[in-house]
């Protein structure tokens, strides 16, 4: 790394219609640096990147590229000079070939058709390049999304990219895969490729970056060499105050069996699932993705069907069909996927929180008690302390912490609720709303609720965790209680059966 | 009780007079309007007394848009109704060319319409994966070819005691039987949609299908319910199209799926789910009939008629269609 610019703005200040998403920031980029660009949802990160790539163009401020002004009006123009984004959520056409994704837009020709064999061939050498272990020709669809990832990565070189952007490249990948993308970053890097690199993890940053710049609320905060800054001044600079306890578990005491699971079984997903939770418990379940924990908690929630074994709840056994059985007994779920699965983005967050319970408010069971409705969710959507003005703000309006806090108030609407069981409650979340949700979680546990949590960030899970269960290819591994539980012996159980899996349907 | 910030959050709704005005259905109230007015300046004969004795036949039709409502809304379509009221209204002819009582004969009609409607739902729900547009498309086919081969070589039957059929196209002072019947139907399917849990749950399927039944709601139930409604309705419009041609033959409504969607696309319904409402769509249904009796009456060629509510039908798309992309980018500038 020299000390020679690539990319230098100054002074950007982007204006969309009543809000400031970028303030007067400046940003510096040098050769083949490994830059972190860090801050809160809603900071003006991703906007920030849209004004490098071109898709916004700033209202005030200069981008000098290699210390010559540059404007560009497009991402056509950012292209040209070799810079490329790599987004979180990989825009890849899942139909087409490998190949197809990396040339899309550029593609090779002779004349009017394609050149399939160049492209094929220049696809398997940037491939090769990334170490990449599959065949160009595979369907982007049978790919994992670390593979994709990969891609996306081919696709920013096969531009000739100087300069590439990682937004959030770690978000949905394992431990492993995430170790897999630092090593490209660091190749990259050698290779004398610029790296501007978006993430929520600390660990990232730690590993790959060099310097890191914070924005917080549009603002340019300050840019930091990585070896010198603690983690807690960095968070103080993200989120503009101290946290002083990150993971506030309670001291609760833990009263009897909620929940058992025994012998569950799902033909080619999951076998011989036992776990248990207490009330007043938070129990992890971990493990790397694909260990299948979601998809034991989605039969528990009547979501699919076990082809074995029994759920009891205090003791009874359940039979549960439907998600509504589930409730009915006191179960609930969290979806991972909020977007899909656990709001309604186009309504309003009253509406959302109480679509659970309209059927138990109803006038002669069958009329929407809409003024009960709303004072609930208001009570609700407050005592998780969502930023909303009105009830009726649309769920899509918030950020990803606050959808997060009105799932949690949908799950408390129901007043029989025993057991709730969260799938990775903080993915998408930024630092300062991720304590706020712990602190949710905590207050759970002191309210008497068996909390299952299901998460892939070690940090969360030995830190709210009275009991965690691991996970691997189907099967529970081993449960460890707090006071033994370390990030090595998590890892050890997690690939304990590596390569031995359930036998498929 | 306030978060531990003390943040407030406003439960208060705020009802604008302006906002309904300004809203698809108050431009509906005035294209209702529209019509009417033009319709009498082009013909003198565009007269109370007129449009009441044209209207039987397009009353029933409308009386199929309310269950067609429910499944747009909730983002899904149902192309088969056209052919349940073709066999609906061909077992009808049989029941009464029988000697059956004509109570019992209704019942049957009825009885049809809702085992189509049923037979749809139980399809769609037993392999939910399949698209509504498709199976649709094969029961539309599959009833009304029953009809056509029942019918056999003749492709009419006539129903022979037609005067029974007088208690349905009885007037009630200068409104007709249907006029009430619609307006009773009206009454039931919007009360039921904008105020009970149903409704609510109809738009939650149609907003996000995944994040419903998430929710503890039993989608299955609801849609075989909601298919099964517009069976049931197309067995009662059988009825009273027996009233206008006394008899069923293989065109026995045909099309009328495709009119029954226009009218409800027409009055503000998403054909993605989750938007619109059965009040716009009874208006829509209103101001087309109006218009189709207003160009009959000027003896304006069939074929423009339907050129001419193709061309609303779009126009009205499209005019939500900007509005719809003009909140998008709005949003997407924010992010």
């Amino acid at each position: 790394m020299s000390d020679e610019l690539i990319l230098e703005l100054k002074g950007i200040t982007k204006i969309f219609p009543g809000v400031k998403a970028l303030n007067n920031v400046h940003f510096q980029l040098r050769k083949g640096e490994v830059h972190a660009l860090m801050g809160e949802n809603g900071a003006g990160k991703s906007t920030f990147i849209k004004v490098i790539t071109g898709v916004f163009p700033p209202e005030e401020g200069q981008i000098f590229l290699e210390g010559k002004e540059v404007v560009f009006k497009g991402t056509k123009d950012s292209l040209a000079v070799g810079i490329a984004a790599v987004y979180q959520h990989p825009t890849t056409y899942p139909d087409l070939s490998v190949t197809e994704n990396i040339f899309m837009g550029h593609q090779i020709k002779n004349g009017p058709f394609m050149n399939w064999k160049a492209m094929h061939a220049k696809a398997a050498e940037l491939l090769g390049r990334l170490n990449a272990d599959f065949d160009p020709k595979s369907e982007m669809g049978t790919l994992s999304v670390a593979q994709q990832q990969m891609v996306e990565i081919a696709k920013a070189l096969s531009t000739n990219a100087r300069i590439i952007i990682l937004d959030e490249p770690t978000a949905s990948l394992t431990a492993n895969e995430s170790k897999e993308l630092y090593r490209i970053v660091k190749q990259l890097r050698d290779e004398g490729v610029s790296i501007i690199f978006i993430s929520h993890r600390m660990e990232d940053m730690y590993e790959l970056a060099d310097r890191v710049t914070v924005f917080r609320d549009a603002q340019y905060i300050g840019t930091y060499d990585v070896n010198g800054i603690t983690t807690a001044d960095l968070v103080k600079a993200m989120v503009g105050r101290e946290i002083k306890d990150m993971y506030p578990k309670p001291e609760v005491k833990i009263g009897d069996e909620v929940i058992r699971i025994e012998n569950l079984s799902r033909v080619g997903y999951y076998k011989d699932v036992c776990l248990n939770a207490r009330a007043g418990e938070i129990v992890g379940l971990t493990g790397l993705v694909g260990a299948r924990r979601t998809e034991v908690m989605e039969s528990v929630c009547g979501i699919t069907k076990p082809s074995a074994g029994n759920v009891y709840l205090n003791g009874e056994k359940l039979k549960i069909k439907t998600p509504k059985d589930a409730m009915d007994a006191g179960i609930i779920l969290l979806p991972e996927d909020r977007h899909k699965e656990g709001l309604i983005l186009s309504w309003g967050l009253g509406m959302n929180v109480t679509l659970p319970v309209q059927d138990k408010l109803a006038k002669i069971h069958f009329f929407n008690d809409n003024k009960t409705e709303r004072e609930m969710s208001r009570d609700l959507l407050e005592s998780v302390d969502t930023k909303a003005v009105t009830i009726f703000d649309p769920a899509s309006s918030l950020s990803g912490g606050n959808q997060q806090k009105v799932v949690v108030a949908k799950s408390l609407a129901n007043d029989n609720m025993k057991v709730i069981i969260l799938d990775e409650p903080t993915k998408g979340v930024d630092v300062g709303a991720k304590a706020e949700i712990y602190a949710i979680i905590g207050e759970l546990a002191l309210k008497g609720y068996a909390v299952i949590m299901i998460s892939s960030e070690m940090p969360e899970i030995l830190g709210m965790c009275d009991r965690i269960y691991v996970m691997c290819n189907g099967r529970v591994t081993g449960c460890l209680d707090r006071a033994e539980a370390d990030q090595e012996k998590i890892l050890n159980l997690a690939m304990l059966e590596k390569g031995k899996a359930v036998e498929q349907a | 009780m306030a978060g531990k910030s003390g943040r407030t959050i406003s439960a208060t709704p705020q009802k604008s007079i302006l906002k309904r005005l300004l809203s698809w259905e108050g431009a509906l109230v005035l294209i209702f309007i529209a019509v009417l007015v033009m319709g009498r300046i082009m013909s003198p004969y565009f007269t109370l007394d007129n449009v009441l004795r044209e209207m039987p036949k397009y009353l029933a039709e409308i009386l199929i848009v309310f269950p067609m409502g429910f499944v747009l809304i909730m983002g899904e379509i149902d192309i088969s109704v056209g052919s349940i009221v073709c066999l609906s209204a061909t077992v009808a002819c049989f029941a009464g060319n029988a000697g059956l009582p004509f109570p019992l004969v209704m019942l049957i009609c009825l009885a049809t319409g809702l085992a189509c409607g049923l037979l749809n739902g139980f399809i769609l729900t037993r392999w939910p994966e399949l698209p509504p547009m498709i199976v649709t498309l094969g029961t539309q086919i599959i009833f009304r070819g029953i009809a056509e081969v029942t019918l056999g070589s003749g492709g009419s039957l006539s129903y022979v005691n037609s005067k029974d059929l007088g208690i349905l196209s009885k007037t009630l002072g200068p409104f007709p039987v249907a006029f009430f019947v619609v307006l009773i139907a009206a009454a039931i399917f919007i009360v039921v949609l904008s105020t009970s849990t149903f409704g609510r749950k109809l738009y939650a399927i149609g907003s996000n299908r995944t994040a419903a039944q998430y929710a503890g709601i039993k989608v299955s139930k609801i849609r075989l319910i909601v298919y099964a409604l517009a069976g049931l309705m197309a067995g009662m419009c059988a009825m009273f199209i027996l009233t206008t041609t006394f008899g069923a033959n293989t065109t026995t409504g045909q099309n009328y799926e495709m009119d029954v969607i226009a009218m409800c696309v027409f009055g503000g319904i998403a054909t993605t789910g989750g938007k619109g409402n059965l009040f716009g769509a009874l208006l829509a249904g209103f101001s087309i009939v109006c218009l189709r009796i207003a160009l009959g009456l000027i003896n304006t060629n069939p074929q423009l008629i339907l050129i001419i509510i193709g061309l609303l039908l779009i126009i009205s798309v499209l005019i939500s269609g900007i509005s719809q992309m003009r909140g998008k980018k709005i949003k997407k500038k924010k992010a």
